[in-house]
């Protein structure tokens, strides 16, 4: 064999027919060219991961880096930002640097809590609908009445559903994570439900079934990974979707009570003293908030961004 | 006749099942209010004072009293007479209350909607047609961070600047100034109204009132319908299709008319999904500016655990969307044939 592993030859291998393993060769030849060019290095544009980790970091430590109390009057109300005071104080004497610093966690939690649920949900529910949408019987029909549900649920503004739900359900963290969770939840599931019809048609399915894969198996081994994609591909947009509708019902009052700090509130109390000329209280949540969608936005165009 | 109906059964149809899905929510919204822990007139009224004849009512419009079918039966008449009950707080009929709002918060949806799709359509020619020039760069770049500025943000934005620095807006305070007298209820809806009555002063009045807020939900709801509008036309103008125009010679206008069709479906669909977020912005902006509306009946019903008003704000701002989707649906098909149903293959939905 004259071919080397580094610089393969192919038309070597399939012009000398006189060789006896000619047809395993060049399938060896191929896998080693694909597996080539594996120098490991920081893939280019590595660097829009950055503000979405530095948010998340902050999450994580921001409650501890406060220079005030958070939920506390610290000072005189309506201090000009400055000094002491970085952000200033609000209309009740409560730091804004030290509670736009804390509410990270808060809003960040609720994000990463209702993009896993939803994410998850999601894939497990779309999987379930989209097996079962053919099937005779009452799985059957269940499945493809869930399918136009799904359909149906987008059409109510989830803000609506989102008051509704955390009047009903409780305002804590937990209880805002599921609300919101199960108003993102059916769209991740029409996407997976999507994706899985598309697999099934696929042949390496008829090829797992002729080799005695059962259902579940096959579900679990080869649609699973080949069709929860786009959930995935859509877990970004979720977060960003969850924090500004945290932010959303906190600015109408009925989201996490204050002193909790939230973004969304922070800015409900801050638009009447921005009506009197009192900027800061408003304008620093309110950046927070465009900063932590765009830097999640920004994460997810670099991990799944194809087209614009 | 038959022949007839067969002909016209993609949109009957689809118009049929209209009752089927909005018995279908009631029922969802039904299980909902039953979901919720205890006894759910007492946990949601919580520490608040309410007689026991309020708390009693409310169970009865709630249907929450005998056993589950008794409940059930009895929710499903009173939402079938359209008896919503009266609420928990003010005492008054929730489905009169909510009907003249209603009508206020649809009319700030409908003209920022036609306000949306005027300047998507505006900007995304622009974009698809020049896209090296700075400015398209520029708004195509908004558009990629579609939704980053939420509308309450934009609101205070403007209120701060418009109002409290430059001084040409108005208060945030309501459709039109409270010295004036409230336009004649002929249609419900304000600017008609104060059109149809020829008050110009009021007329005025509200122009300056609702610019602002209908700027907010403009710029920030037209990236997202700008965004699938760009996307829809790239789609079409890379498609076999429009090569095959090119290719046999056809003119530009005629590539482009094919371009535009082909597009038009999934815009018009995105529609469907904007007037929903229309609707949860009128929510935000009607509580920043104070105006009367939907919005505030809701919020206001949730700050007070006024659970017979939320039950019926969910189920008729449900019923709402529901019916803008059929809507939406019908022109989708009537555009594309190939969306209706019974036609599979390619381009089915």
């Amino acid at each position: 064999m004259t071919t080397t592993p580094h610089h393969p030859d192919p038309s070597a291998a399939t012009t000398s027919p006189g060789v006896e393993t000619v047809d395993v060769e060049p399938i060896a030849v191929v896998a080693e060219v694909e597996s080539a060019p594996h120098t490991r290095r920081v893939p280019p544009g590595s660097w829009r991961l950055a503000p979405a980790l530095a948010l998340v970091a902050l999450a994580v430590v921001g409650p501890w880096l406060v220079p005030h109390s958070a939920t506390e009057v610290v000072a005189s109300p309506a201090i000009a930002p400055g000094g002491d005071h970085w952000f200033g104080t609000d209309s009740s004497g409560l730091d804004v640097f030290s509670r736009v610093l804390a509410a990270t966690r808060n809003d960040i939690v609720i994000a990463i809590a209702v993009t896993v649920v939803s994410t998850v949900t999601g894939i497990f529910g779309g999987l379930l609908i989209g097996m079962n949408e053919s099937r005779a019987g009452l799985v059957g029909w269940a499945a493809r009445i869930s399918a136009r549900v799904l359909d149906l649920v987008q059409s109510v503004p989830a803000v609506v559903v989102a008051l509704t739900l955390v009047a009903f359900f409780g305002t804590s963290l937990w209880s805002m994570s599921i609300a919101l969770a199960a108003i993102l939840a059916p769209n991740q599931a029409r996407l997976v439900r999507t994706e899985v019809l598309q697999v099934r048609t696929e042949a390496y399915l008829d090829a797992a079934r002729m080799s005695g894969q059962t259902e579940l198996g096959l579900t679990v081994r080869h649609v699973l990974p080949n069709s929860s994609w786009p959930a995935l591909e859509n877990a970004t947009v979720v977060f960003g979707a969850a924090i500004l509708l945290t932010s959303t019902l906190g600015f109408l009052g009925v989201g996490l009570q204050p002193p909790t700090p939230e973004w969304g509130s922070m800015i409900s109390t801050g638009a009447s003293d921005a009506a009197v000329g009192r900027w800061w209280s408003a304008l620093f949540p309110a950046a927070a908030i465009v900063v932590a969608v765009a830097a999640v936005a920004m994460a997810g165009q670099l991990l799944f961004g194809r087209r614009r | 006749m038959t022949a007839f109906l067969a002909r016209q059964r993609w949109w009957l149809g689809r118009v049929a099942v209209l009752p089927v899905h909005l018995l279908g929510f009631a029922l969802a919204v039904f299980f909902l209010v039953r979901l919720i822990p205890g006894d759910p007139v007492l946990t949601l009224l919580g520490g608040q004072n309410a007689t026991p004849e309020t708390i009693e009512a409310a169970r009865e419009s709630l249907g929450l009293s005998g056993s589950m079918l008794d409940q059930l039966g009895a929710y499903f008449a009173n939402v079938l007479t359209l008896d919503f009950g009266r609420s928990m707080i003010t005492g008054q009929p929730v489905w009169e209350t909510m009907t003249t709002r209603l009508f206020e918060t649809l009319e700030l949806a409908v003209v920022a909607m036609f306000g949306t799709t005027v300047l998507t359509l505006a900007v995304g020619f622009l974009v698809v047609m020049k896209p090296r020039n700075p400015v398209s760069r520029v708004l195509l770049a908004y558009t990629r961070s579609a939704g980053a500025v939420p509308d309450f943000v934009l609101g205070v934005a403007g209120i701060f600047l418009f109002y409290r620095l430059l001084g040409v807006a108005p208060a945030p305070l309501g459709r039109y100034d409270p010295t004036l007298l409230p336009p004649p209820d002929l249609t419900g809806f304000p600017i008609l109204d104060a059109m149809l009555s020829g008050d110009t002063a009021l007329l005025q009045s509200m122009a300056s009132h609702l610019f602002m807020p209908l700027m907010v939900l403009v710029l920030a709801y037209t990236p997202l319908l700008l965004k699938l509008l760009v996307r829809a036309l790239d789609d079409a103008v890379d498609a076999a299709p429009t090569r095959f125009r090119i290719a046999s010679g056809g003119s530009r206008r005629a590539v482009l008319l094919s371009v535009a069709r082909r597009a038009a479906p999934p815009a018009v669909a995105m529609l469907g999904t904007l007037f929903g977020y229309l609707l949860g912005g009128a929510v935000v902006v009607e509580q920043l500016f104070s105006m009367p509306g939907m919005g505030q009946f809701g919020v206001n019903a949730v700050n007070t655990s006024d659970l017979v008003s939320l039950q019926g704000f969910l189920l008729l701002v449900a019923a709402l969307s529901l019916v803008v989707f059929l809507l939406v649906d019908i022109v989708t098909m009537l555009l594309d044939p190939r969306r209706r149903p019974g036609r599979g293959g390619e381009g089915a939905a």
